[in-house]
């Protein structure tokens, strides 16, 4: 896998449930956690997803079905080939005491940094949310290992909202810096928690990606310029100092910027 | 101490290395940032009355010698982009460039009209992406008539606001279409846009890789394409030249001043060397001025006509 086109073979599915599944891949080029990749489906569209594990010559992409694309992806069956282009930006670093924040759909890149953190024996605290039980992803694994579960209506784990779980394990414990993926309004109170506590981030957006390769200028964010398919999609706290569009409806195809969030942010 | 000032059309800039069209120009902040890295001016992606989504992924895909892209001229409509030009004056002094296209004569003239309500430096006017043939037919670019009649009615609309007419190379001679943009009244010729349309296919599933089949092949491999067309400009028309295409170092950019350029817009080369291309290229463009020594670039320009 590089950044030209190549498409590869999908050689196994899990199904989570019917509309999330894990595709597996024989890809050997190292990919960090929090980087993604491209995914084209050939007649359809070319869409960016986070790499949610890479272990023994596997990748692993997790996909929520939202819309045309990904509910097309659910349809992929082993034998199937897809374009798969990457790396793309720049991820996560792995930190010894980091607490690592996955909420709703956002677990994919959070688990791959869990994952590798795991591997190389460094220590780390999960802290997964969703809404409810049913929307847990990676749920068995998560529950077997003992990792800290909140969702909003309590039918799993703790009930409550992931920022106020933060600051409750902030409360009691010592963490190195949080790491998280998530609805872009968990990341921002997440921030603030953070700047409270004097802790560093590294945080995972989302923005409409077209090249993923820094030409085409669709992801910039407002008041910094930089491209959160390279500069991103993991920023600390100095690269969001500038940003003015934190928590505003993402920037569409064409490059407005709508009156309502799409899907995604909801 | 040699320096890389230069006017073209009235307009003056701190370098002549200008952030091409449709690279990183969808927002302010994004065109401020570049100029943050030593662009001496930017241009906005090229937008039309109406909003467009552009074409399905894949389109843009790099390979060995540059890149090819149907991006489908996705924009947000010119009153977006409006306001987009005003909130980088707001943050930015360099001048900023706004490129238009659209799929009639009158509405080129439309068009025009509602970009001049942001007084955009310069106007750039697209007669020449290859990538919407099936909606627009052949570029106009590629005909001496359309052109000429596109010139008159940007040029009327235009007000104060300086035209550059961004020309192709797919028509039949470059240089006769700069002399007919000159006599129509265009202040500046840019060129060119990207060659082809150029195709890639995907040996696995074999089919062409981008959605839209074709796209514009850009990037290093199209350079000496763009350099010859420049020298061809130079010698048919007086107009200052914008020129552009496959431009990734200061020798290259040196290549296009010596043909007669007075401004290198630089795109596919930030995919290689970064945002900060544009301050390396700079420095380069300086140790020319060096080894020749000279003051400025106005004494390097056309230097390769006899
Ligand atoms: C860096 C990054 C990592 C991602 N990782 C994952 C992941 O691991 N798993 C997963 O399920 N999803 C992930 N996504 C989101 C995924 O790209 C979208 O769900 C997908 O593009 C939706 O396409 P669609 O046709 O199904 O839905 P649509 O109906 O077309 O879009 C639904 C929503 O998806 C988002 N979206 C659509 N197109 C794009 C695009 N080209 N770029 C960015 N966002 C888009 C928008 O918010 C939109 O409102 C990631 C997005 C980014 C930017
Ligand atoms: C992704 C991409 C999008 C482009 N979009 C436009 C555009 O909207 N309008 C335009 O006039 N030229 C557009 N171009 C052409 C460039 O402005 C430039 O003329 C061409 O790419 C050659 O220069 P380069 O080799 O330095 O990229 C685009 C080029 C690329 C690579």
């Amino acid at each position: 896998m590089n950044e030209q086109m190549q498409t590869f073979p999908v050689v196994e599915v899990v199904e989570h449930n019917p509309t999330l599944k894990t595709f597996y891949f024989k890809v050997k080029t190292p990919v960090k956690p929090g980087q993604f990749v491209l995914m084209w489906l050939p007649g359809l569209d070319e869409k960016p997803f986070s790499v949610s594990d890479q272990k023994r010559g596997r990748l692993e992409i997790t996909i929520k079905a939202i819309g045309p694309f990904t509910k097309k992806a659910m349809e992929l069956e082993p034998g199937d080939r897809v374009g798969l282009r990457g790396p793309f930006g720049r991820g996560f670093e792995v930190q010894d005491n980091a607490l690592i924040v996955g909420a709703g759909c956002g677990v994919a890149p959070v688990r791959f940094l869990h994952e590798t953190a795991k591997r190389m024996e460094v220590n780390t605290t999960l802290l997964i949310g969703a809404r409810n039980s049913a929307e847990v992803l990676f749920k068995d694994q998560y529950v077997d290992e003992g990792a800290t579960i909140v969702t909003d209506d309590g039918s799993l784990g703790g009930k409550g909202l992931v920022p106020d779980r933060v600051r409750e394990m902030l409360a009691s414990g010592s963490y190195s810096t949080i790491c998280a993926s998530g609805p872009e309004v968990v990341l921002v109170a997440l921030r603030n928690i953070a700047k409270e506590h004097n802790l560093p981030v590294q945080l995972s957006f989302e923005r409409y990606m077209k090249c993923a390769i820094g030409i085409c200028g669709q992801c910039c964010l407002d008041g910094s310029g930089i491209r959160v398919c390279v500069e991103g999609p993991v920023l600390t706290h100095e690269e969001l100092e500038q940003v003015t569009e934190l928590g505003l409806p993402h920037r569409d195809a064409t490059g407005q910027r709508p009156e309502k969030p799409g899907i995604c942010q909801a | 101490m040699p320096h890389l000032k230069v006017q073209m059309a009235g307009i003056s800039m701190d370098s002549p290395l200008v952030l091409a069209s449709g690279v990183l120009g969808v927002t302010a902040s994004s065109m401020r940032r570049v100029v943050d890295h030593g662009a001496g001016a930017v241009t906005t992606k090229s937008c039309s009355i109406h909003p467009r989504k552009g074409h399905p992924g894949p389109c843009i895909i790099p390979y060995e010698h540059g890149m090819i892209n149907a991006v489908g001229l996705s924009n947000p409509g010119v009153d977006a982009v409006v306001n987009e030009i005003r909130t980088y004056r707001d943050e930015c002094q360099a001048p900023i460039f706004a490129s238009v296209f659209a799929g009639s004569v009158e509405e080129f003239g439309k068009v025009t009209r509602r970009i001049a309500a942001g007084n955009p430096d310069l106007i750039e006017v697209n007669v020449s992406c290859p990538n919407v043939q099936s909606e627009f037919g052949a570029p106009f670019g590629a005909s001496f008539e359309d052109t000429a009649a596109i010139t008159r009615i940007v040029k009327k609309n235009a007000g104060k606001i300086p035209v550059a007419m961004k020309l192709t190379v797919h028509c039949p001679s470059i240089g006769k279409m700069a002399k007919v943009c000159e006599d129509n009244g265009a202040d500046v010729i840019t060129a060119i846009n990207t060659v082809g349309p150029g195709m890639l296919i995907d040996v696995g599933v074999k089919r062409p890789i981008l959605s839209n089949k074709m796209g514009g092949v850009s990037g290093a491999g199209i350079f000496p394409v763009a350099l010859k067309a420049v020298w061809e400009i130079h010698r048919n028309c007086n107009l200052p030249i914008l020129a552009t295409g496959g431009v990734s170092n200061g020798n290259e950019a040196a290549q296009m001043i010596l043909a007669g350029a007075h401004a290198v817009a630089i795109g596919s080369a930030v995919y290689n060397r970064g945002v900060e291309v544009f301050q390396r290229v700079n420095e380069e463009l300086l140790e020319v001025l060096e080894l020749h020594e000279m003051e400025r670039l106005d004494d390097l320009r056309g230097g390769a006509h006899e």
